[in-house]
């Protein structure tokens, strides 16, 4: 090793002389020839019980990793709202011919992992113990214990927990930023009480897993050192002969936007720091064109850390460590959300600035740099992404499940780089709204509300569930 | 740009073992430039991914008294632009290029990385190397950065459930050592400083002879030594680093702490005890015993006050494995109104349990089992193997091959071992008892 290393230096003193005069430090360097970027497809079979099985073939570690998908969509509980959460927990408590001691003890002594929720499970082992692990994944799945025991005690946790997550300002604004944007009858709006969870019963579980824990609109992903043949041989075995209910995708009712911009505003007197959201929902499937133009222009507006929200809350300002936006596609009602942790003092500095960005990004087309590097971004994370040998496998679940077009990734970056600033304009004025946008706050209502009141939009108070509190009650 | 969570830090440093079984072993060639800089490159042409990074050996212990934070806050400071790169054109240059980096800070050293395609290659060596050679510090860059950091401190700690845990320990479990301080510092010694001591700071720590260049990803390597030499060949090399580890006194009695947090509603009670650091062969027999005690669902910890006793909510034990000293950590919430006292003598119960008894075949092969899993996934992506080398470069006494050892020390560790270092390390006089409660108390 270490003669290596010498040789290895000596060439390095040649080449140290002979190239000190070719590089321009002022410059960036040129880039080398892009590398080919190929997308093999995974091997793909449907199980007579209609699960779809994707395998893909990497021998590079000694592990294989397998992940069940069920494609339930958004869920309403209604009063009993958590009780899917739940029964997700319930199923790594055992199984009816493995108390839980046992099941845990067979997963650990193989170093492996093995996790089920209510939308699935996955596991990841060593190639030598991915067999067994994969069964006891499927045995979670399909025959859980649901002890009386396990309930009451994940029930008695779950409280617990609640609690514990009560004065945080991230976890009440995630909260309160979905129930005002969709609603608290809908899916994404609802949440769990300690209210709804104490009413929850085994039966409910029982319930839950009976209609949502099936093969049904069910997507298996095999990843790593294994073969197609022997995947689908295990798939076959653990699955194969697996029944259960057929699911159907909710039909949820269209959510409207406020009608004018509002500032919502939570009081936690605690907190030290606003937690920001500036909301609106949107309507964008991934097959609609607008997809490649909207992930460009939110990429803009607040993607990344040299977007204009970070370089302007963060950079310029110095109100925040981080300020980003998000929008999403979906098949069903998205969001998009532009949000930050800011300041007390600068709050409603803040919320001028956010607002002043995207008024910019919907009035104004971007500039030619800014689009030419947003294209360069997605096209470099593309092919980082491809270090993931599951990425392929994720490219093609998600053709089946957003009804894409079969070339939908390997045209990805042909459709990233026909965007147009016009393109971007057109979009940031559909999908980012300016006048109808809920600017949702959770901080400490007596260092910040007086300075936003005077934004000229209207200020409505909230409490920590997202009900109105009354100026009374609020003095 | 973030701080690294030390919590988190424990983690990664514990997935970090190896084993010699096949596509397993990480190769690598390295070599000084005459500057001091030490190089390690990888090369892996699976995906056309490169991975740049720079490893400083300088983080929150080689900060004087009264200037804490100087550390992380020049990680920050250090996107602020060079003599090429224009302010607030680092970032935007990694990312117009189809890349990500990020930086961040640990008691120990500050590590600098970009993940880009792989014929950006050479745009990640002129960034690292401007950043090296003449980074701009100035007055605009120190304020700005200074108020982005203060906001740091308020979203990861101060406005955090449980974000100040670690610094307690920390603070309380050394006396002269900088680790005392934590990580992110106090406010007011950064406001305090003035624009020359940054400089000097820089000069003193931010030279080749006291950093790594690791590159792993889809390179040539006889192309990538010939473009580092062009790079960084023509920085000049620094004084040496002078660097005096403050020895602790052993503690010998148990110290009791009790602080308030307003941002939680459940107590968190914890036992911490000072350990060897991270290149002694105790810190990873320490390692093991983490993962017997909380290390999955039938972990003793667990089972017992999770699963059976129902008494717990969470229970955590870890390794924070730092370079001079592990801060070792044991803990639980409670779940229904459980008390403090219960939880911690059912914890005391379980270590004086791992001091009486050897642990059986099982549950030691269970371990062995654990740490190769773990290791197999620790080396899967071009950063995460980047950050591996450096790290058995800058801490393991210049041996960037324990990477590839480390498995190979975890076998050969035997029961025996694991139940003495218990006895030697785990002992109720010798440890820190942190009652961490929610609301207001006295703030220390």
């Amino acid at each position: 090793m270490k003669k290596f290393i010498m040789i290895a230096a000596g060439v390095l003193l040649m080449q140290y002389t002979q190239a000190q005069t070719t590089i321009d430090r002022s410059k960036q360097p040129a880039p080398g020839p892009a590398p080919v970027i190929s997308i093999k497809d995974p091997a793909t079979f449907k199980l007579s019980n209609g699960i779809t099985v994707l395998v893909v073939e990497d021998h590079r570690l000694p592990k294989v990793t397998a992940t069940y998908t069920i494609d339930a969509g958004p869920v309403t509980e209604g009063d009993k709202a958590g009780v899917l959460n739940l029964m997700g927990s319930m199923l790594n408590e055992g199984t009816k011919t493995m108390p839980k001691a046992q099941f845990d003890q067979s997963v650990d002594k193989m170093g492996a992992t093995v996790n089920l929720s209510s939308s699935g499970g996955f596991t990841s082992a060593l190639t030598r113990y991915f067999k067994s692990a994969f069964g006891l994944m499927g045995l979670a799945l399909k025959e859980p214990a649901f002890t009386q025991e396990s309930f009451d005690k994940l029930k008695s946790q779950e409280l617990t927990g609640l609690k514990s997550q009560a004065k945080n300002a991230k976890v009440i604004a995630s909260r309160v930023t979905n129930a005002l944007t969709y609603g608290k009858h809908h899916p994404d709006g609802e949440f769990e009480t300690e209210e709804t969870i104490q009413k929850l019963t085994l039966q409910d579980v029982k319930d839950a897993y009976a209609k949502y824990i099936t093969p049904s609109r069910g997507y298996l992903t095999i990843t790593g050192d294994i073969t197609p043949a022997d995947a689908k041989a295990l798939a076959n075995g653990v699955f194969g002969s697996w029944k259960g209910a057929q699911l159907a995708l909710e039909k949820l009712p269209e959510v409207p936007l406020p009608a004018k911009t509002e500032i919502d505003l939570v009081d936690v007197p605690t907190a030290v720091q606003s937690e920001i959201n500036v909301v609106n929902l949107v309507d964008l499937k991934m097959n609609n064109p607008d997809y490649f133009p909207a992930l460009i222009a939110n990429y803009i507006l607040g993607g990344g850390a040299q977007s204009r929200l970070f370089m302007n809350l963060r950079e310029k300002h110095g109100f925040t460590y981080g300020a980003y936006s998000q929008l999403t596609a979906s098949r069903f009602q998205g969001t998009f959300d532009a949000n930050a942790s800011v300041r007390n003092a600068k709050t409603d500095s803040a919320v001028t600035e956010f607002l002043r960005e995207i008024d910019r990004i919907r009035t104004e087309k971007v500039s030619d740099e800014e689009l030419a590097n947003a294209k360069a971004l997605y096209a470099g994370s593309f092919a980082r992404g491809l270090e993931d040998p599951a990425r392929t496998a994720n490219f093609a679940s998600s053709i089946l499940i957003n009804h894409l077009p079969a070339d939908f990734y390997k045209t990805y970056l042909q459709k990233i780089n026909a965007v147009t600033t016009d393109d971007v304009l057109r979009v940031a004025k559909k999908y980012m709204n300016y006048d109808n946008l809920r600017v949702i706050i959770v901080g400490s209502s007596a260092q910040v509300l007086e300075g936003l009141k005077k934004s000229g939009y209207p200020v409505n108070l909230y409490d920590k569930f997202a009900e109105p509190v009354t100026a009374a009650v609020q003095k | 740009m973030s701080i690294r969570k030390n919590i988190f830090c424990a983690l990664s440093a514990f997935s970090l073992f190896s084993l010699n079984a096949r596509g397993q072993k990480v190769a690598f060639t390295e070599y000084d430039l005459p500057n001091g800089l030490h190089v390690i490159l990888h090369d892996d042409h699976h995906a056309p991914v490169v991975a740049v990074s720079v490893m400083y050996h300088v983080g929150s212990k080689n900060e004087v008294a009264g200037r804490t934070g100087f550390a992380h806050f020049f990680e920050h400071l250090l996107f602020e632009g060079s003599e090429n790169i224009k302010r607030g054109e680092f970032m935007k240059i990694v990312s117009a290029n189809g890349g990500s980096n990020n930086a961040n800070t640990t008691q120990d050293r500050t590590f600098y990385y970009e993940v880009f395609p792989s014929n950006y290659l050479q745009t990640g060596l002129w960034l690292e190397s401007e950043r090296m050679m003449h980074p701009v510090i100035n007055d605009i860059g120190v304020k700005t950065q200074d108020e982005v950091v203060k906001e740091e401190r308020r979203q990861s700690f101060d406005n955090r459930p449980y974000g100040n845990f670690i610094n307690t320990v920390a603070r309380d479990l050394f006396r002269v050592h900088p680790y005392h301080n934590g990580v992110i510092g106090e406010m007011k010694d950064i406001d305090a400083a003035k624009l020359d001591e940054f400089k000097e700071f820089f000069k003193q720590y931010y030279v080749p002879n006291n950093a790594v260049l690791t590159i792993a990803g889809d390179i040539d390597i006889a192309k990538t030594k010939g473009l580092i030499a062009d790079y960084f060949g023509q920085i000049p090399r620094g004084a040496d680093v002078v660097y005096h580890k403050a020895e602790e006194a052993p503690i010998t009695k148990e110290i009791i702490d009790t602080v308030y947090d307003a941002n939680t509603q459940l107590p968190l009670i914890a036992e911490a005890y000072r350990v060897p650091g991270r290149d002694t062969r105790d810190a990873q027999v320490m390692q093991m015993i983490a993962s017997i005690l909380s290390g999955g669902g039938s972990s003793r910890l667990y089972k017992k006050m999770v699963d059976d006793k129902k008494d717990a909510l969470q229970v955590l034990a870890f390794n924070n494995s730092l370079e001079d000293y592990g801060m070792y950590i044991i803990g639980a919430l409670p779940n229904g109104g459980a008390s403090l006292a219960s939880l911690l003598s059912d914890i005391d119960e379980e270590v004086i349990k791992l001091q009486t008894d050897l642990i059986s075949q099982e549950d030691y092969e269970k371990l062995q089992n654990q740490f190769e899993n773990n290791f197999v996934n620790a080396n899967s992506r071009q950063l995460g193997i980047v950050e591996n080398l450096a790290n058995g470069y800058t801490f393991h006494h210049k041996d960037t091959n324990e990477v590839n050892e480390q498995l190979t020390v975890i076998r050969s560790i035997t029961r025996e071992e694991i139940r003495d270092a218990a006895r030697k390390y785990l002992n109720a006089n010798q440890r820190l008892l942190l009652y961490y409660l929610p609301g207001k108390g006295k703030a220390k």
